[in-house]
């Protein structure tokens, strides 16, 4: 079986399964907002969502992760990688399901992380693919991710009273398969799916003025240009825009200790280029200074030095850090501001 | 090579928890700095290259990036010097013979000794860059033979501090290499010269083609020797820097000691003057 | 540890409402398991008796009196560790609103006629008179970091107070960011280290922690104004605490 089709009167019934059999995460309402939540009533289960305010990485990649515990005197440290549970991720977008490619691609790279790998192994995906845009801050159709693209266990895609899931692993099989209400997709349904898909060509367009080619050489153009002075004018250097993103991973490590004083945990916890202190030596010096440099820095970590490295580029078109921005920032203009560069 | 193997396999399966590192000896060299001979668990050897860092931590405290500064021909333990600046630093002046630390490593490139056989050999130390390079100082003299005629140049703020006195001694007696030095401030004491690194530069008499010239120290003292170095007419790839930067995870991970597209810690901390110039701004090393 | 060499601890108050105290008191099981490792000998919210023998001095208050000075010179002399306890402390808190009018006018406003009679200095966070070796920030201070400081100063290193914005603790506890509904958030320019306890709960960032050593200020500018916000309402919000530095408010804002 490669298609499913599952009646929405049924979606219910299924999450209540799902939930049975493996922890399931799902995107819930929050104060008008959007967040990615452990379903408890799957009533709350929200399909029909703008990207959360984080993306799922906190599941794959937690805020604040254990790296191992230890003991000072005498020194002794514990078993380093914690075993997980099964997880369900339900009802991802296509954008944050390239952005979990791009962290496998990360973390997978020598020498391997095999704290991020054993988790992610765990892990099976349920996408949901956007039929219209969450709003103008997403640039998902110029990166390429707003059609599914692999990197899914499952993707479900709506057309009218039902969904038609696309099988695209063992593990996804095992979510559909021996489900009574779910049953293999018909000629006709498939035929409604590629109307689906028709329709959808209509409304997704290119955010960008140029193709992503020509982005990518109006970088490799622009280290100095006036743009990132702009930009940096405006950033308050609050760190939102990397926190939102479903590619950024740095991270710092840090000891908490008990209050005995000699057992304790290191930890990694998420951290961000934006912040003052990100690249400051212990001598002093810092090696990228000035707000305008760790923008820019930002933006070349999406569409330079990965593409270099991984023949992959990082922002995902989400739209989040345009939309966290309160200094409205956009990442659509300024890639854009950068453009005629690349036309030149 | 069968300890290196070892302890790959340690980083790989848990490359974020140290190994244990017992102090066999401390010893304070300046007022600031304070060299640790270190030995592993099981005795095992570090099996760096010259140049290589490894990641000290003692927990609770924290986990910083400090360089090699033994010879891997130094064997059954190495050394680190360590200068007080932070938290971690300040508790690690504390320890002394017999303490354990933790330690994971070594990471990242160290200097190209291999393609170094045969060529002449110019060391340009400043300061605290005399630390890893007396790595490479070490393994030449290990392997003289091997290698052309030596020189290395070294200079600090002031007399009282110069690393490595007694060794410094020994190699400014040796015939087989050159050896000078300088201060910026001399004291009632020094008799040697006085003035910046790069007066030094342009009376060395070298075949630049035959030679490499290897520069480590302060982030503004690259610039200038590395300008003395390209007028000597030292191709780009003979120039050889160690950046330091602030690495947190050794893995290429963490994003910390980036500068542009490359990780410091996995591609570095050593590079040649030919990957300096393709970066385009975040290289605070690299001549105008 | 034995019980001979537990550190001796001992609470001051000066100028402040002793709230900061207060969340000392309310600690609970934690409170219990520190009495292992430190003897609070001074402490008039939770004990009768008090000694004149510590070690660590934890002051709660900002100084506004020459008897204060005198005072907490004293215990600085006699204390191995001083600690500022909460924003008072810290950064002057709100007591550093009578420093924008005058002495007398500030004396009169509050005591009338009898201000006269009344000993008053500006308002100064503890650090201004003497020296301080830990700094808990916050109003009132936030109990996961205070315990963070009690171990650091047990161990014997520095606690470093964090010098990026409340955003940063905030996003990774994906709450709503507050602009969204239109409130005047001090989160972008104040110094996270509680990790946004305030708006957790469902309120803004009032600055309580005192400004980043390099606030983004013609951005915050910017965004405040993006919002509707005039600079004279965005000053009040900023002086809320932090009127000891008005100069440095003064510069970066006005």
């Amino acid at each position: 079986m490669k298609y499913a089709t599952l009646q929405k009167t049924n979606l219910n019934d299924w999450l209540e399964y799902l939930k049975k059999k493996a922890k399931l995460y799902a995107p819930r309402k929050k104060e008008g907002h959007f967040v990615f939540r452990p379903v408890k009533e799957v009533e709350d289960v929200c399909l029909e969502y703008i990207p959360t305010i984080l993306p799922p990485k906190k599941y794959y990649f937690p805020q604040k992760e254990r790296l191992f515990k230890f003991s000072a005197q005498p020194f002794k440290t514990a078993k380093a990688i914690d075993t997980f549970d099964e997880f369900i991720l339900f009802g991802v977008h296509t954008c944050d399901i390239a952005g979990i490619q791009c962290m496998d691609v990360v973390f997978r790279d020598g020498p391997e992380d095999p704290n991020y790998l054993n988790r992610k192994d765990k892990m099976a995906i349920i996408g949901i693919e956007c039929l219209k845009y969450c709003d103008k801050h997403a640039n998902c159709v110029s990166m390429g991710n707003h059609i599914p693209r692999g990197g899914y266990d499952l993707m479900m895609i709506d057309i009218g009273d039902k969904f038609i899931i696309h099988i695209n692993s063992e593990k996804g099989e095992k979510l559909v398969k021996g489900v009574d209400f779910i049953k293999e997709s018909t000629e006709k349904e498939m035929i409604d799916l590629e109307r689906v898909r028709e329709e959808k060509k209509k409304i997704f367009k290119e955010e960008f003025y140029a193709p992503l080619s020509r982005i990518y050489d109006s970088f490799d153009k622009s280290f100095n240009s006036e743009v990132w002075k702009d930009v940096g004018k405006r950033c308050v250097g609050c760190g939102n825009c990397t926190a939102v993103c479903p590619t950024c991973y740095c991270f710092d490590v840090a000891d908490e200790m008990e209050l005995n004083l000699n057992d304790g945990v290191r930890y990694r916890i998420w951290n961000s280029c934006q912040m003052d202190d990100f690249a400051r030596v212990a001598g002093g010096e810092d090696f990228r200074k000035g707000r305008d440099s760790r923008q820019r820095h930002r933006y070349y970590r999406k569409f330079k030095y990965p593409v270099d490295k991984f023949n992959r580029y990082f922002c995902t078109g989400c739209g989040r850090c345009t939309r966290t921005c309160m200094a409205g920032i956009s990442l659509i203009d300024t890639v854009n501001a950068l453009a005629p560069v690349a036309i030149e | 090579m069968i300890e290196r193997e070892i302890l790959l396999e340690k980083m790989k399966t848990s490359p974020y928890k140290p190994m244990r590192g017992r102090i066999i000896a401390a010893e304070m060299l300046t007022e600031k700095e304070k060299l640790f001979r270190i030995e592993l668990e099981g005795r095992l050897n570090l099996s760096h290259e010259p140049g290589q860092f490894v990641m000290v931590s003692i927990f609770g405290y924290g986990e910083g990036p400090i360089s090699v500064c033994s010879s891997p021909s130094d064997k059954g333990y190495f050394e680190i010097t360590v200068r007080n600046v932070g938290v971690l630093t300040d508790k690690l002046h504390k320890l002394e013979k017999g303490d354990i630390l933790g330690i994971r490593g070594p990471f990242g490139k160290g200097f190209p000794v291999d393609n170094m056989f045969g060529y002449d050999v110019m060391i340009v130390a400043g300061g605290l860059g005399i630390v890893p390079l007396r790595s490479l100082i070490r393994y030449i003299m290990f392997h003289r033979n091997d290698f052309g005629n030596v020189q290395i140049l070294l200079g600090c703020k002031s007399p009282k501090e110069l690393l490595f006195e007694a060794e410094t001694k020994e190699w400014m007696r040796r015939a087989e290499i050159k050896f000078n030095c300088t201060v910026d401030r001399g004291d009632p004491d020094w008799k040697g010269n006085v003035g910046l690194i790069t007066t030094l530069i342009p009376n060395v008499d070298i075949n630049p083609m035959r030679t490499y010239g290897i520069v480590v120290g302060p982030p503004i003292m690259y610039k200038f020797v590395i300008v003395k170095l390209l007028e000597k007419k030292i191709p780009d790839h003979q120039i050889i820097v160690s950046l330091e930067r602030r690495m947190k995870c050794g893995l290429g991970k963490c994003g910390h000691c980036q500068i542009e597209g490359m990780y410091v810690c996995q591609s570095g901390p050593v590079f040649n003057y030919a990957q300096l110039k393709n970066f385009k701004g975040e290289c605070h090393e690299k001549a105008i | 540890m034995k019980k001979q060499s537990k550190p001796k601890l001992a609470f001051f108050d000066f100028t402040d409402c002793e709230g900061c105290q207060l969340q000392f008191a309310n600690m609970g099981e934690t409170l219990l398991e520190l009495l292992d490792l430190v003897d609070i000998v001074s402490f008039r919210e939770i004990m009768s008796e008090s000694a004149e023998d510590y070690d660590i001095a934890f002051i709660e208050g900002s100084i506004t009196t020459d008897n204060d000075v005198l005072r907490v010179k004293k215990i600085r002399e006699k204390a191995k560790i001083l600690v500022a306890l909460g924003s008072c402390a810290a950064i002057g808190g709100v007591n550093g609103v009578k420093n924008r009018s005058s002495l007398d006018a500030a004396k009169a406003i509050v005591y009338g006629d009898k201000g006269r009679a009344i000993n008053s200095i500006k308002a100064m966070p503890v650090k201004e008179v003497v020296h301080v070796d830990y700094t808990i920030n916050g109003c009132p201070v936030y109990l996961p970091e205070v315990v963070s400081v009690v171990k650091c100063l047990l161990m014997g290193k520095p606690y470093i107070v964090p010098d990026y914005p409340v955003c940063v603790e905030c996003k990774m506890n994906e709450n709503v960011c507050r602009y969204e509904k239109d409130q005047e958030c001090m989160g972008t320019v104040t110094r996270a280290g509680c990790n946004s306890w305030c708006i957790n709960n469902g309120n803004r960032c009032y600055g309580c922690r005192g400004l980043l050593d390099n606030p983004a200020a013609e951005a915050q500018k910017d965004i405040l104004n993006k919002y509707g916000l005039k600079i004279e309402d965005v000053l009040k919000h900023f002086t809320l605490y932090n009127d000891s530095m008005g100069e440095k408010y003064d510069q970066e804002f006005k």
